[in-house]
């Protein structure tokens, strides 16, 4: 590494010291955003933020000039979608000894890939949350647009041109959106 | 998410990494209310958040040790690893004794090779293999000769 590249990032005592001296709001930030990424997923609040903790640690390098935070933030939501990843492609295991036809059973292993009746599943469960979601917003045309859109994968930019907002109200908006949903799913939705 | 990757399901994903990056661009007092409102004290949290993370220092460094401890495993077995020839030990141990630039300090119990134990043979050549008494690719360099 030259040192150019070094000097950028954070050594791991530097990264001990940026987070013992985080403040009460930005531990309070770092709690929600272990549970919103945890919604849905196999993996519990603590155990996410704790993985969070030991990949900033190990792991992981932060540029000096990354919040700490939002750091930790993106750290956990790569371990929430990996979590996930290993939840779609994990394969049952049939002991040998007890299926008594190990030619059958061990090769009759659950294909990774995903069949058309597993897809339909999936897309039910999201099409049920997402139903219930947009219904949160069924009075505010504006916010269920900026919900949709967002599913949809329209930018900030596209959804502030397309609801006519401006950067404040629109973050206004988007603030009001999630406490809507905290208050609806406090505990995360489930598929 | 639980289940395959779906359109719908990434627009689910979509909608939480907005919450979340929602989440990181509150300003402090609002999210501090947000804590209290929902019955939290900040302090308390935070308090809490630290302990949490210290404790994770302590898992941190005890993954780092029993990952330096596999490491150090693995080389030794890679040192030593496999049948181990104890006639060839015990003429390069034998070796290395006898050689005028050999390691300094060595007893005089351990200067006679014929008197220790098999086990004795491995367990000095690993260290004086720790010790740099002989270069680590001696193995390497030998079996080349013999070819």
């Amino acid at each position: 590494m030259n040192s150019a590249l070094a000097s950028a990032t954070r050594s791991r005592d530097e990264i001990v010291d940026a987070i013992r001296n985080l403040m009460p709001a930005d531990w309070a930030r770092l709690r929600k955003v272990a549970h919103r990424y945890s919604f849905g997923r196999p993996i519990e609040p603590d155990d996410l933020l704790q993985e969070g903790f030991l990949r900033a640690l190990d792991s992981r390098k932060c540029p000096k000039h990354v919040d700490v935070v939002k750091f930790l933030a993106e750290a956990m939501r790569s371990i929430a979608h990996g979590e996930a990843e290993k939840a779609e492609y994990r394969l049952t295991l049939v002991s040998i000894d007890k299926t008594g036809d190990e030619q059958n059973q061990a090769l009759d292993h659950k294909d990774p890939d995903p069949n058309s009746e597993e897809t339909m599943v999936s897309e039910q469960d999201a099409a049920l949350i997402r139903t219930a979601l947009l219904a949160l917003f069924d009075d505010d045309a504006i916010a269920r647009d900026i919900v949709e859109g967002t599913m949809e994968d329209l930018s900030a930019e596209e959804l502030r041109e397309l609801t006519g907002l401006d950067k404040t109200a629109y973050d206004s908006k988007r603030r009001f959106i999630r406490r809507t949903i905290d208050k609806a799913y406090p505990e995360g939705w489930k598929p | 998410m639980i289940g395959k990757k779906t359109p719908l399901r990434d627009g689910l994903d979509r909608l939480v990494d907005a919450l979340v990056e929602d989440i990181l661009s509150t300003p402090d007092k609002d999210i501090l209310a947000e804590l209290k409102e929902c019955g939290g004290d900040p302090a308390r949290n935070a308090a809490e958040m630290r302990a949490f993370f210290e404790r994770s220092i302590v898992a941190a460094n005890k993954h780092r040790l029993a990952q330096a401890r596999a490491g150090a495993a693995r080389n030794r077995k890679r040192r030593v690893g496999g049948p181990v020839d104890i006639a060839q030990a015990r003429q390069r141990l034998r070796a290395i004794l006898d050689s005028a630039g050999g390691p300094q300090g060595l007893t005089l119990a351990a200067r006679k090779e014929s008197e220790l134990s098999d086990s004795d043979i491995v367990s000095m050549l690993d260290d004086l293999y720790e010790l740099g008494a002989f270069p680590p690719k001696d193995d390497e360099e030998e079996g080349e000769k013999e070819n």
